[in-house]
């Protein structure tokens, strides 16, 4: 079975009611997205770690040395404008130009 | 045999990622129960039960409005929504690699269980049996499709998330791989039965078969029966104690109704079997044990902790499960007089213990109530 399939088949075994504690049941169901970004941050920063060990044994740079690398100038420069375009995919609502109107009545 | 470190080939392949992802949720749960959870009580004196007071003009009484109380608070409401999305992530990450590796793992488990080499065996239950609902129509713990899924002659799945799972929760509990609730049992019996050397050994509940390895590579000229409801899960813990080369015997039963004759075995156990069982078949599982068990055998039962909470309020924090994780039996387990029970089931007062036992490993204690059968 692939890891997708796994994934909603488990869910779809879950029976019985599912019981919330927040007062509003959505915000919930947002943490619970969260909290699975949480732990696929995780996953990618084992990753990460994993890469930099390897890198470092390869190279023979030392794992300090490498983990203590700053660019600065154009490579500097080039991360910043990656990080800026991270904040405002992740923060897209706040920037959104529409003023929010309830879609529910 | 240390059974959580143990490896075996009816554990799924994991990736890196799997594995990454199992001790991404296993440092969320220990930071939940080691820093957020313990606050608990202290967010109700502070904030949830001054704020039900005040809606309510008086203080919480019964543990219905107690529990109300607790919810006044928001950051124990943080809590509660956080342990139980990590409680659900706990079964992810441990299935994933279950559900994908499955069709390796029916087909390990169809050879081992008919090998000519193998040592124990399965013993189905006869047509018409029906596993008890209170059990089998509950996600207990959360673990998806509960303990008796069972989705074709084939299935292991409901084994195999129960011992994933398991060892994710664990760790999140603090407890390492060294702890065993079989070795905790033992050790107590030992202290109090110097040479005890059981014969037949009886497993009441006893899921994928930790405890009933651990029995049967512990006293190796025992023969060691063990009974659980569930097709898939008894499947499982067949093929898993052939690849660890232990003889063990399942048997598809409910525990309140054996099929065994008297004085059977001279050693009877459960392990965390009370508080997942309801009251009516626990005091028939009772009754049963002393049947089964030989004049002069012991009967063993031991669970968590959660009856030595010490007030209403402790007890209410503790009872979270029994709303939040499917622990439909927690609340009767944690508040029955199980002393009573063993002297109903038949075992006069002198012949009874009960106790508290300390962990082979790890922080905390188990519950233990202990019966010798005259004779
Ligand atoms: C928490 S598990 C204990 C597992 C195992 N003894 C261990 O220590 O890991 C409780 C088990 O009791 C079983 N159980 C509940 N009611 C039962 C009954 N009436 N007869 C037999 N088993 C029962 C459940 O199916 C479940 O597998």
């Amino acid at each position: 079975m692939k890891a997708a399939e796994a994934i909603v088949t488990l869910a779809s075994l879950t029976r019985g009611p599912r019981p919330f504690s927040f007062e509003n049941r959505e915000a919930e169901e947002v943490l619970n997205v969260a909290l699975a970004l949480l732990v696929e941050l995780g996953v990618a920063f084992d990753r990460i770690d994993r890469l930099e060990r390897l890198l470092a044994e390869r190279t023979g740079i030392s794992l300090d040395d490498l983990r203590a690398t700053d660019y600065d100038g154009a490579a500097g420069a080039e991360r910043q404008a990656a990080r800026d375009a991270l904040m405002a995919r992740v923060l897209r609502i706040a920037l959104d130009a529409r003023v929010p109107s309830d879609g529910r009545g | 045999m240390k059974v959580r470190s143990v490896q075996h080939e009816m554990l799924p392949e994991t990736t890196v990622d799997d594995r990454s992802r199992q001790a991404a949720v296993v440092s969320l749960r220990r930071l939940l129960n080691t820093q957020v959870r313990p606050r608990n009580v202290e967010l109700y004196e502070r904030e949830g039960r001054p704020a039900w007071e005040r809606r309510h003009g008086r203080a919480p009484e019964t543990a219905e409005e107690i529990r109300a109380a607790f919810f006044e608070s928001r950051r124990y409401r943080f809590w509660s929504a956080t342990h139980r999305a990590a409680q659900e992530m706990i079964w992810i990450a441990a299935g994933e690699p279950v559900f994908r590796d499955l069709e390796r793992l029916e087909a390990t488990a169809e050879r081992l269980a008919s090998s000519p080499e193998r040592r124990g065996g399965l013993e189905l239950a006869p047509a018409g049996y029906v596993p008890p609902g209170e059990v089998a129509d509950v996600d207990i713990h959360l673990q998806p499709g509960g303990y008796a899924m069972t989705r074709s002659a084939r299935d292991v799945a409901c084994g195999a998330l129960y011992e994933n799972g398991g060892n994710v929760f664990a760790f999140g509990q603090g407890l390492g791989k060294a702890d065993s609730k079989a070795g905790a049992v033992i050790r107590h019996l030992e202290g109090a039965r110097p040479g005890l050397k059981p014969r037949r050994i009886l497993d009441l509940g006893c899921s994928a078969g930790g405890a009933a390895c651990h029995y049967a590579a512990y006293y190796p000229d025992a023969e060691v029966h063990a009974v659980d409801i569930g097709e898939a899960m008894l499947r499982y813990a067949h093929a898993r104690a052939e690849s660890l080369d232990v003889r063990v015997f399942f048997h598809q039963m409910n525990a309140a109704d054996l099929r065994f004759r008297d004085g059977e075995f001279d050693l009877v156990v459960s392990h965390n079997l009370l508080h997942e069982i309801g009251r009516d078949n626990r005091r028939a599982m009772m009754r049963e044990a002393f049947r089964v068990c030989e004049p002069g055998g012991l009967v063993v039962h031991q669970d968590v902790p959660t009856r030595f909470e010490p007030t209403p309020v402790r007890q209410v924090e503790r009872a979270w499960d029994t709303r939040f994780n499917g622990e439909a039996h927690w609340s009767t387990y944690s508040g029955d007089d199980l002393l009573a029970d063993m002297g109903a089931a038949g075992f006069p007062p002198e012949a009874l213990e009960e106790t508290r036992l300390d962990k082979v490993a790890g922080p905390g204690g188990w519950y233990l109530v202990l019966g010798r059968k005259p004779g």
